[in-house]
């Protein structure tokens, strides 16, 4: 794992068929590093709508009938897959 | 009967825990809450081979980690004692994935039995999995088991028995190992002594001081001396972890499955069309190319509503004919023939593009392409000294420059949120690309695709000096992390809700654009409104201004018109439609009555009146103005800065204004 965020360090975004094969592993072993470092906060999943089509915590707060502003029409941008990104602050607080 | 053990089911979440309980326990369940929390407790009860067992089912977690209410519950039940013998699940589909409990488990002093759930799945997917050998590296029965196969239950209560019996515990030998190529582990764990927190060991408490876990460290301040504890954190500073921790038990995961699970090829391929899309070199060119098509083939999905149009001006002047020979007075029939009608002839030809742009858009959203093409950008973005992320507002600004506004909401720093925006400007808005082809059309013919392609390049210069002008005040300089992408597969477009989507988008649009286009119109016809035919006030504020407008490439109309588009660009045909009839109503009153109703139709009155380079002129004025006074508003929200928002407004206005001259001189040089 520390070398899959060291590669990340370039800042070069990567699939995760590139980091299987830039690691020399397969998906399904960067799939279970991925959840294990989302776990534990090191990296984040990244809200693809602005705040979720109607579904925000924003959205509740007036009639929760309509998207706030923020939102993508529903059905907007659904097949978009998934990103992370890597929690810097977490990164330094991990290393003490 | 006599009371048996207690028995823990843990597990992660879906790994069969529930199905396993409600199987054991039947009716005998009980549900709660554990003391203090709002989680819940469930409990039951089971009978076999004369004796009445417990259960609990712990609450279903990723680790036994701090990081929430049920895995704090869940440590603390299981290393109170409570519990005889913890049944920890895994699901034998993904061994790799889910035996991570079993290693966060290791290090805790409680018996336990592994149940290897879900093998017939595993069996399916053509996985052998060897237990014999996995429970001797281990030391605790394992034992492939489905819950939801009544035949397998007999293997469970066996192997329960035999771990009652032999008191089995994990031998972390192995594990112990590979912590000890931390740095500072085995200093922790030599600080830390035997039975301080009952239940679990030092080994297991000293990888979870590496991992920062809160409740753990206070409960060894608690019960270590200062000095000691003092030590341990020192031993813990500037060590990995969590990522070195997470590492050691992965590593052990594979080494204890080494050869004792066989799988088919799961070697990932990628398609033709991703080894395109994802090239290094081609990426970028395929992306953008793609989006150049996909805008050109929004013409013809636009081309019904177009018709539509175009017959909703053809009873322009048979209405106001009607009008005419009912004695409805001049300004009335002038505001339903040139205001209304005119601007509902306008607004169904933008809504074809707006359609046509939707379901373009939709469709390479739908089939997974949207999501290559933020893929693509994401380097892109570091280089403008953005986060990857910010691709997504640029790509919603695409439909509308208010979402993308909006949608810099997920950035968390501040400096990137306003140059997010910022560059969010730039990207023509739904509105603005209904607009471009149908104006592009009319002047430049089949030219119009190199109008469009002119406009994406000028987007991606404007994108790329507006970074470099606003980017050194708003962004620091800092390490960058990339992003990680798990791509959709490509799919077969669902239709139905395609279109429904689309339909649903264009109807909001239409709502919305009607409103604009038949106020502003209305108000700049007014203006322009004049009974004597001198012209209205726009014509004398129009004419005093236009000596300068002019060195823009603007006749005073155009640029009445791109003021108007700062609105909603929705409007700029329309008031340029109205401002060129204006001033002459009485003509293109009698022309229209006459049957010669050139004037009316808006590609005759723009051909008559509008030169190529000056139509030129107004397309990049009007599409890099600023986009509308709801993304305006949306982006004070956005930056709670008046300031900056005064600034980008001052900067799209300026750099317009020069894209229009640049463009009118250019023109002038084509034709």
């Amino acid at each position: 794992m520390e070398e899959l965020l060291e590669l990340l360090k370039d800042g070069h975004a990567r699939t995760l068929e590139l980091l299987a094969s830039e690691l020399g592993t397969d998906t399904d072993d960067i799939k279970r590093k991925l959840e294990y470092l989302e776990n534990m906060g090191i990296i984040r999943k990244v809200c693809l709508s602005p705040c979720g089509a109607g579904k925000c915590a924003e959205c509740a707060m007036h009639s929760g009938a309509a998207p706030c502003k923020g939102c993508l029409p529903e059905n907007g941008f659904k097949n978009m897959g998934e990103m992370w990104e890597v929690d810097k602050g977490l990164i330094a607080e991990n290393r003490g | 009967m006599s009371a048996g053990a207690t028995i823990a089911l843990l597990g992660q979440p879906n790994s069969g825990k529930s199905t396993l309980f409600n199987a054991l326990t039947g009716l005998r369940q009980h549900v709660g809450n554990w003391p203090g929390k709002t989680v819940e407790k469930k409990e039951g009860s089971f009978s076999y081979g004369g004796k009445e067992y417990r259960v609990a089912d712990l609450p279903g977690s990723y680790s036994l980690s701090a990081n929430s209410d049920e895995e704090v519950i869940t440590r603390d039940f299981i290393a109170s004692g409570e519990a005889d013998v913890v049944c920890i699940l895994a699901d034998s589909s993904q061994l790799q994935r889910s035996l991570f409990m079993l290693a966060d488990y290791a290090g805790i002093n409680v018996p336990c039995f592994l149940l290897l759930n879900m093998a017939d799945v595993a069996e399916d997917q053509g996985k052998t999995i060897d237990a014999k050998t996995i429970e001797k590296k281990l030391g605790i029965p394992v034992v492939p088991f489905s819950a939801t196969d009544i035949r397998s239950y007999d293997s469970f209560y066996k192997t329960l028995e035999k771990a009652l019996s032999k008191d089995s515990r994990i031998n972390v030998e192995e594990l112990a190992a590979q912590y000890g190529s931390i740095k500072g582990y085995q200093d922790i764990c030599d600080l830390i002594p035997e039975n301080v927190l009952e239940g679990y060991s030092p080994m297991w408490l000293a990888v979870k001081v590496l991992e920062k876990d809160e409740v753990v460290i206070a409960k060894l301040k608690n019960a270590l001396d200062a000095e000691t504890f003092g030590r341990i954190e020192e031993a813990a500073r500037g060590t990995n972890g969590a990522v070195a921790t997470g590492g050691c038990k992965f590593r052990w995961i594979d080494e204890l499955l080494g050869e004792t699970v066989s799988a088919g090829n799961n070697t990932v391929r990628l398609s033709r069309l991703d080894r395109i899309y994802t090239n290094k070199f081609w990426g970028k060119a395929a992306v953008i190319l793609t989006v150049l098509l996909g805008l050109i083939a929004s013409f013809i999905p636009a081309l019904p509503l177009m018709g539509v149009g175009e017959a909703v001006l053809a009873v322009k002047a048979p209405v106001m004919n009607a009008l005419y020979s009912i004695g409805c007075p001049e300004f009335l029939i002038l505001i339903v023939g040139d205001v209304i009608i005119q601007s509902f002839s306008y607004i169904f030809k933008m809504l074809g593009f707006v359609f046509g742009v939707t379901l373009v858009f939709g469709l390479l959203e739908e089939v997974g392409v949207m999501a290559r093409i933020s893929y693509v950008f994401d380097n892109t973005m570091g280089k403008l000294g953005l986060q990857g992320k910010s691709v997504m507002p640029f790509l919603v600004s695409f439909g509308c420059t208010m979402g993308g506004a909006a949608g810099a909401r997920v950035i968390d720093n501040w400096g990137q949120k306003v140059l997010t925006i910022a560059l969010a400007w730039a990207v023509p808005c739904g509105a603005a690309w209904a607009t471009i082809p149908m104006l592009a059309s009319i002047f430049f013919g089949p030219g119009a695709v190199g109008v469009i392609v002119a406009i994406l390049f000028t987007m991606l210069v404007h994108m790329w000096i507006t970074a470099k002008v606003f980017g050194g005040q708003l962004v620091k300089k800092e390490d960058r992390y990339g992003m990680i992408m798990e791509l959709p597969p490509y799919h077969k477009p669902k239709w139905g809700a395609l279109f429904r989507y689309v339909l649903g988008r264009t109807k909001e649009t239409f709502i919305r654009v009607t409103k604009v286009i038949l106020l502003v119109c209305g108000i700049f016809w007014l203006l322009s409104y004049s009974p004597s035919g001198n012209g209205g006030i726009l014509y004398s504020i129009g004419v005093a201004i236009e000596p300068v407008t002019r060195i823009f490439g603007l006749p005073w109309q155009l640029f009445l018109s791109y003021v108007a588009s700062a609105v909603g660009k929705e409007g700029a045909v329309g008031v340029i439609s109205a401002l060129y009839s204006g001033g002459s109503y009485g003509n293109a009153f009698t022309q229209a009555m006459s049957g010669g109703a050139d004037t009316s139709n808006l590609s005759s009155l723009l051909l008559a009146n509008v030169t190529k380079p000056e139509a030129l002129a107004f397309i990049f004025a009007m599409t890099f103005n600023m986009p509308c006074v709801v993304a305006l508003a949306a982006t004070f929200q956005e930056t709670h800065s008046a300031k900056w928002t005064a600034r980008i407004v001052l900067y799209y206005t300026v750099v317009s204004l020069i894209l229009a001259f640049i463009a009118y001189h250019i023109g002038m040089l084509i034709w």
